[in-house]
């Protein structure tokens, strides 16, 4: 029985591993590069199995959240400009998220946005005050399930498979070498998102994880997160097939359902809507109970969804603020696509604050006890610690020079 | 409570949690005595916004003025056991801690479905 559930939980974590930052960012790498940055992904996957490993572990170890961890580990001054920008990256991405839902309502009903987005807003409130939480994350994470059908789709375009293989091998060939970097940083970007490991973190606390679940959660992360990436390569490979060359560029959530369309038809572009509905509404979810946990953790406020709303006021009200403001900001008309690279790019400078605390605690004996970082969780920290100072210094340069990736 | 702890490490900045176990606030800031030569004893830990404008220049102030500004007191009798959290012996209302939840609580109470 325990290893069914163990099943479904990775299978919710599959689901759930795409969001509308990777949408975006692997279908225009895809129509701009074709297969060329596949490599980069992997890079990806792997810093997010090595990070989300290493939170569950301290989370089950020593009963702290990121921001818990976070601000004991660098001190109020230094933990509160985490915390900030930690928020304001948040915000973006749950504005783009819900954005991206009322996309994918409005290619489903043809009703105009702005009621969809009410619509999205008050159907997100109902089924996070409503639904118990562990049915949340099922129904959005195997609803998510769907977007399978664009591994589907990646295999019937008939990619030239000797192309995908050689993209998995790290090479340039383009004339716009900058664009190149810029999409490499934003693939990374979406691919490690912060509030990735905040949520699950923060999940594992609440489950109230012990050092007996480690292996459940090495067994979360590799897994869950290790074939969510398969995800990721099939709609670089769907962008590559279908759009290279050919000057589309993907800056609608309809034409990146349109790459399960083309090769399978109606039923692969409804699919392929409802997947990203799914996968989309449940990140904004967790970036929504993101956002609420990590200003709860910081300042020590009562916190939980499994807590019922009146054993957690402050944290209740604080999710609910943050979700009427990023209904605000998509009201406003702003292009859920273009915030989503605006999110995904900052999310990439703030990534050092978040994983370089979490690096100090997991290698802490006071905390850790025996179960501090081996010599390969150290290994992998170090470098990707490197990788994601490289990436936050570049990201910023690198959107202006290319103009967010236009040119 | 009389061991000797490194109090920069092990005990500011960590979470308080009440004698039920509800989360309650942080280690804002902590009451040091002690005479020349002798060794530092902790006397209390102080615990709001009001603390956080020692801690962190502009922005402290910023944030302290953002929450109001309150502080309190935690005599360190009061204090259980310094662990992985800050174990008090008194419940967060005698304490004065907890205050802003206790303050909403009422409200959210009236939305049917917040009991689950």
């Amino acid at each position: 029985m325990k290893i069914f559930k163990v099943a479904l939980g990775i299978l919710a974590a599959i689901g759930g591993f795409v969001d509308i930052g990777d949408l975006v960012f692997n279908v225009a790498a895809g129509a701009t590069f074709g297969y060329q940055l596949l490599w980069v992904v992997v890079i990806g996957v792997i810093g997010i199995i090595v990070y989300s490993e290493m939170c569950g572990r301290v989370a089950a170890v020593s009963g702290k959240a990121v921001f818990d961890a976070v601000r004991e580990r660098v001190g109020f001054k230094a933990g509160l400009v985490a915390l900030v920008s930690a928020q304001v990256v948040n915000l973006l991405t749950l504005t783009a998220e819900i954005g991206g839902v009322a996309i994918c309502l409005q290619l489903l009903s043809g009703l105009p946005y702005r009621w969809l987005i009410v619509i999205a807003g008050l159907a997100l409130t109902i089924v996070v005050w409503v639904v118990a939480f562990e049915w949340i994350e099922r129904f959005f994470g195997y609803g998510g399930l769907c977007m399978l059908v664009f591994a589907v789709a990646a295999v019937k375009l008939h990619p030239s498979w000797g192309a995908v293989g050689q993209g998995f091998v790290p090479h340039m060939d383009t004339e716009s070498p900058v664009l190149y970097a810029y999409f490499a940083v934003g693939l990374l970007g979406a691919a490690m998102t912060p509030y990735e490991v905040y949520f699950y973190s923060s999940g594992g606390v609440e489950e109230r994880w012990g050092p007996k679940d480690l292996g459940l959660n090495r067994l979360n992360s590799m897994i869950g997160y290790g074939l969510g990436g398969l995800l990721s390569f099939a709609l670089m490979i769907v962008g590559g097939a279908l759009f290279l060359g050919e000057g589309i560029e993907p800056e609608f959530l309809g034409t990146i359902a349109l790459g399960a369309e083309v090769p399978l038809g109606q039923i692969g572009l409804l699919l392929g809507l409802v997947g990203i509905l799914f996968a989309v509404s449940g990140a904004a979810i967790d970036t929504l109970f993101s956002g609420a946990y990590n200003l709860a953790q910081f300042l020590g406020w009562e916190w939980g969804r499994y807590r019922h709303p009146r054993g957690a006021p402050r944290f209740t009200v604080t999710w609910f603020v943050l979700l009427v403001l990023a209904l605000g900001v998509v009201m406003s008309g702003v292009d859920p696509v273009r915030l989503t690279e605006y999110a995904v790019i900052f999310s990439a400078v703030a990534l050092p604050l978040t994983y370089i605390p979490i690096f100090l605690v997991a290698n802490d004996r006071t905390y850790m006890r025996e179960h501090t970082n081996g010599p390969i969780a150290n290994a992998l920290g170090i470098v990707y610690l490197v990788v994601i100072t490289l990436i936050a210094l570049s990201a910023v340069p690198l959107m202006i020079l290319t103009n967010v990736g236009q040119n | 409570l009389t061991e000797t702890i490194d109090v920069g490490l092990n005990l500011l900045d960590h979470q308080l949690l009440d004698s039920e176990g509800r989360r309650c606030g942080k280690v804002d800031d902590i009451a040091l005595e002690g005479a020349p030569g002798e060794g530092l004893e902790v006397v209390a830990i102080l615990c709001g916004p009001g603390v956080w404008r020692r801690r962190a220049g502009l922005i402290g102030r910023v944030a302290a003025w953002l929450g109001g500004g309150g502080r309190v007191r935690i005599p360190w009798d009061d204090v259980d056991e310094v662990g992985s959290h800050v174990k008090l012996r008194k419940r967060a209302q005698e304490l004065g801690l907890g205050r802003g939840d206790d303050r909403l609580r009422p409200y959210i109470e009236k939305i049917p479905g917040s009991e689950h």
